[in-house]
C-alpha cells in the first residue's frame, strides 16, 4: 500500500507521462494499449497541455485527467471545457486525487474563458457517475443520442 | 489565458513569408491538410502572441519586486545588450530548426510523423516571428551598437545551417531519425529556456513565453511518440529500425543540447538581471534527469513489445536488473537498450570542452582511439560530415598541445553566408570565424 503521507503534486500533462497513463489504464481495464494513449496524449498536448493534469505521489504519476476547451460544436458557441478521460491508480483511490485534478483543470478552463464543463459517462457505471456527481456534475439539458448502424453481412464490427 | 495576437508591419511580415517560401516549401501543404491531421484544432496563425494578465513585477534578481520593464530604455545598457543577445539567439534557433527539418522531412516513415513535424516547423516559424516582433517593436539602438531593427532582422533571415548562433542548429540531419530525436532532445532544451524566461524582467519577453510553451509541449510529443513507436518496431525485429540507430542519434544531439544551456559555470548574469530564474548548471541538471526519464520510458516500451506477456511491473523490474547488472534478459542485452550518454561525452563547449570522455564516462588518453570510439557511437552519415572532420582536427590540436581549448572552440569553422539577404542567392562559403566568443559561449543559451 502507498505511504499515507505521500507528497502529492498536481501538474500539467507532458509527453513523458504516456508510460504512466498506460500503466494506470492497464491496472484499471486490464488492457495494455500504448498506441491508444500515444494518440490521445498527442492530441491533448497539441491543443492545450495545461488543460490536462496528472497527479504525482512522491514523483510517481498515479492519476490523470484529460480535458480541453471547445467552442462552436453542436451549436454550442460559448466556450466550454470537456473532460474526456481520467483515471486514478486503484492503490491511490479514496484520497481525493480526482477532485484535485478536477479543480486544477476547472481553474485553468475558467481562466481560458469556459462557462461550463461537460463530460459524457455511461449511466450504468455508478462508480464513475457517483464520482462526477460528487464533483458537482448534474444531468445536462443536452442529451447524448446514438443510432446503431447495421453492418453489411459478413463484416465484423471491430 | 488571454492572448493578444499581433501582425508585423507589412514589409517585415512579407520578409518572413519570403524566407518561408525558400526554406519551408511544404508550408502550404500543411495548411491544406491541417483539418485532416489536426481536426478541430485552431488554424495556424503566423503572428506574434502575447499572454495577457501576467505578473508585472520582477520575480528574481537584483530588481526583484520592482515593476517589470516594458522598453529597452528602461534597462541599463548592459542589461539591454545581454537581453538582445538572448532574443537574437532565440530567433536564430527558431529559423535554424526549420532549415534543418526540411532536409530530411521527405524521408518520414509515415504521413502522420511527417505532418507532425510540419506543424512543429510552422510553430517554430511563429516563434521566430515572435522574436522579430520583440526586436522591431522597440528601439534597441542603445544595445545594438547602432544596428537597426531592420538590419537585425535581415541578419537573422539570412542565416543558413552552419552560421546560426548555437551549434545544435548548425548540424545537418542525416535521416528522419534526426528530425524526431532533435524534437525530443533539442526542443526539450527550448522548453527549459522558455520556462526560465517566463519570469523575464522585460515584460514583452515574459509575455511571449506562455503561448510558445504551449506549442512546445507538442513539439516534444512529436519527437517522443514516434521514438516510442520506433522502439516497438525495433523490438519486433524491424531490420530498418534499431535501438542502436536511435542511440547514435541521441549521442549526436545530446552533447549539443547540453551546450545550449551555456557554460556550466555561467548563467549568473541572467538571474541577476532577472531574465531567467535558473543558472546554467542547475537547468542542465534538471534537463538531464528528464532525458533519463525519457530514455527509461522508451526502453520500457521496447521491453513490453519484445515480451508481450510481461506486465508493467515486471518490465520495470527487468529494466532495473539490466541497468544494474549490465547483463542480459532472455536475449535482450543491456547494450540493446538506450542509455543516457555521459554529460561530458563529445563536448566541444562548456566545462568539459574537448575532454575525451566516452559514452559511458570512460576516459581516453589517445586521440585516435577516442575518434574511433566516436565513429563507433555515431551514425555513419554524421561521422563522414565536415563537422566531424573539423572537430577531429581541433581535437588533435588540443591533444597535441598545439591548440588551447579556448582557441579550439573558436576555430570550429562554420558555413557562413556572405552577400545579400535573400537565401536564394546561395552566397555561402566556408570561413573561419575570427575571435568569436570564448569556450562555452554564449553564456546565455536559447532553444527552439
Amino acid at each position: 500500500m502507498p505511504e499515507a503521507q505521500a507528497n502529492i503534486r498536481v501538474r500539467p500533462l507532458d509527453e513523458l507521462d504516456i508510460g504512466a497513463i498506460v500503466r494506470i489504464d492497464e491496472r484499471i481495464t486490464g488492457i495494455y494499449r500504448p498506441e491508444v494513449w500515444e494518440q490521445r496524449v498527442g492530441y491533448y498536448l497539441r491543443r492545450d497541455p495545461e488543460a490536462c493534469r496528472v497527479a504525482e505521489a512522491d514523483g510517481k504519476v498515479v492519476g490523470f485527467m484529460l480535458a480541453d476547451l471547445r467552442a462552436g460544436e453542436f451549436g454550442l458557441e460559448e466556450p466550454g471545457g470537456w473532460i474526456e478521460r481520467f483515471g486514478i491508480d486503484p492503490d491511490w483511490r479514496g484520497r481525493d486525487l480526482g477532485r484535485l485534478l478536477f479543480e486544477a483543470i476547472v481553474a485553468h478552463l475558467k481562466a481560458a474563458g469556459a462557462a461550463s464543463v461537460r463530460t459524457l459517462a455511461d449511466r450504468g457505471d455508478t462508480r464513475i457517475t457517483g464520482f462526477l456527481q460528487k464533483l458537482g456534475f448534474a444531468p445536462s439539458p443536452l442529451q447524448a443520442l446514438e443510432i446503431r448502424l447495421a453492418q453489411p453481412p459478413g463484416e465484423q464490427r471491430r | 489565458m488571454k492572448v493578444h495576437e499581433i501582425t508585423l508591419e507589412k514589409k517585415y511580415h512579407d520578409a518572413v513569408e519570403h524566407w518561408r517560401r525558400h526554406n519551408f516549401k511544404d508550408y502550404e501543404l500543411l495548411l491544406e491538410n491541417w483539418d485532416r491531421y489536426f481536426p478541430t484544432d485552431e488554424r495556424f496563425c503566423l503572428c506574434a502572441k502575447l499572454e495577457l494578465g501576467t505578473s508585472d513585477q520582477v520575480q528574481v534578481g537584483e530588481h526583484r519586486g520592482e515593476k517589470k520593464r516594458v522598453a529597452p530604455d528602461e534597462l541599463t545598457e548592459e542589461e539591454a545588450r545581454h537581453l538582445l543577445g538572448i532574443i537574437r539567439a532565440q530567433a536564430s534557433t527558431e529559423f535554424g530548426s526549420i532549415q534543418q527539418h526540411s532536409g530530411t522531412l521527405e524521408r518520414a516513415h509515415d504521413d502522420q510523423d511527417r505532418f507532425w513535424v510540419l506543424r512543429v516547423m510552422a510553430e517554430e516559424l511563429r516563434h521566430g516571428y515572435q522574436m522579430i516582433h520583440l526586436l522591431l517593436s522597440q528601439d534597441w539602438s542603445k544595445a545594438s551598437g547602432g544596428v537597426t531593427g531592420r538590419e537585425m532582422v535581415e541578419e537573422i533571415l539570412s542565416m543558413q545551417t552552419g552560421n546560426h548562433v548555437l551549434d545544435a542548429f548548425n548540424l545537418d540531419y542525416d535521416s528522419f531519425l534526426d528530425n524526431i530525436t532533435f524534437a525530443a532532445l533539442i526542443d526539450r532544451v527550448g522548453k527549459y529556456q522558455l520556462t526560465m524566461q517566463k519570469v523575464c524582467a522585460y515584460r514583452p519577453m515574459a509575455d511571449s513565453m506562455p503561448p510558445m510553451l504551449r506549442e512546445e509541449a507538442f513539439h516534444l510529443a512529436a519527437g517522443v511518440i514516434p521514438l516510442r513507436r520506433w522502439a516497438k518496431r525495433a523490438a519486433a525485429g524491424d531490420p530498418f529500425i534499431t535501438m542502436t540507430a536511435i542511440q547514435h542519434a541521441v549521442n549526436k544531439w545530446l552533447p549539443r543540447g547540453l551546450e545550449m544551456f551555456g557554460d556550466e559555470r555561467g548563467g549568473e548574469t541572467n538571474v541577476k538581471f532577472g531574465f531567467k530564474d535558473m543558472k546554467n548548471r542547475e537547468a542542465q541538471d534538471l534537463y538531464l534527469e528528464e532525458v533519463r526519464r525519457m530514455i527509461r520510458d522508451i526502453n520500457a516500451r521496447f521491453l513490453r513489445a519484445r515480451f508481450p506477456e510481461i506486465g508493467a511491473e515486471q518490465a520495470e523490474q527487468v529494466l532495473a536488473d539490466l541497468e544494474r547488472n549490465r547483463g542480459a534478459h532472455r536475449g535482450v542485452r543491456h547494450d540493446d537498450l538506450l542509455r543516457l550518454p555521459d554529460r561530458r561525452f563529445f563536448r566541444r563547449k562548456g566545462e568539459p570542452a574537448f575532454a575525451m570522455v566516452g559514452v559511458d564516462g570512460e576516459a581516453f588518453t589517445d586521440v585516435e582511439e577516442y575518434l574511433r570510439h566516436l565513429a563507433k557511437n555515431l551514425n555513419e552519415g554524421y561521422v563522414a560530415s565536415r563537422d566531424m572532420r573539423n572537430y577531429a582536427e581541433a581535437l588533435r590540436g588540443v591533444a597535441a598541445g598545439t591548440l588551447a581549448v579556448a582557441d579550439a572552440v573558436k576555430k570550429m569553422p562554420k558555413l557562413k553566408r556572405v552577400g545579400g539577404t535573400c537565401p536564394c542567392s546561395k552566397g555561402v562559403r566556408w570561413v573561419m570565424e575570427e575571435g568569436e566568443g570564448a569556450p562555452g559561449a554564449p553564456a546565455s543559451g536559447a532553444g527552439a
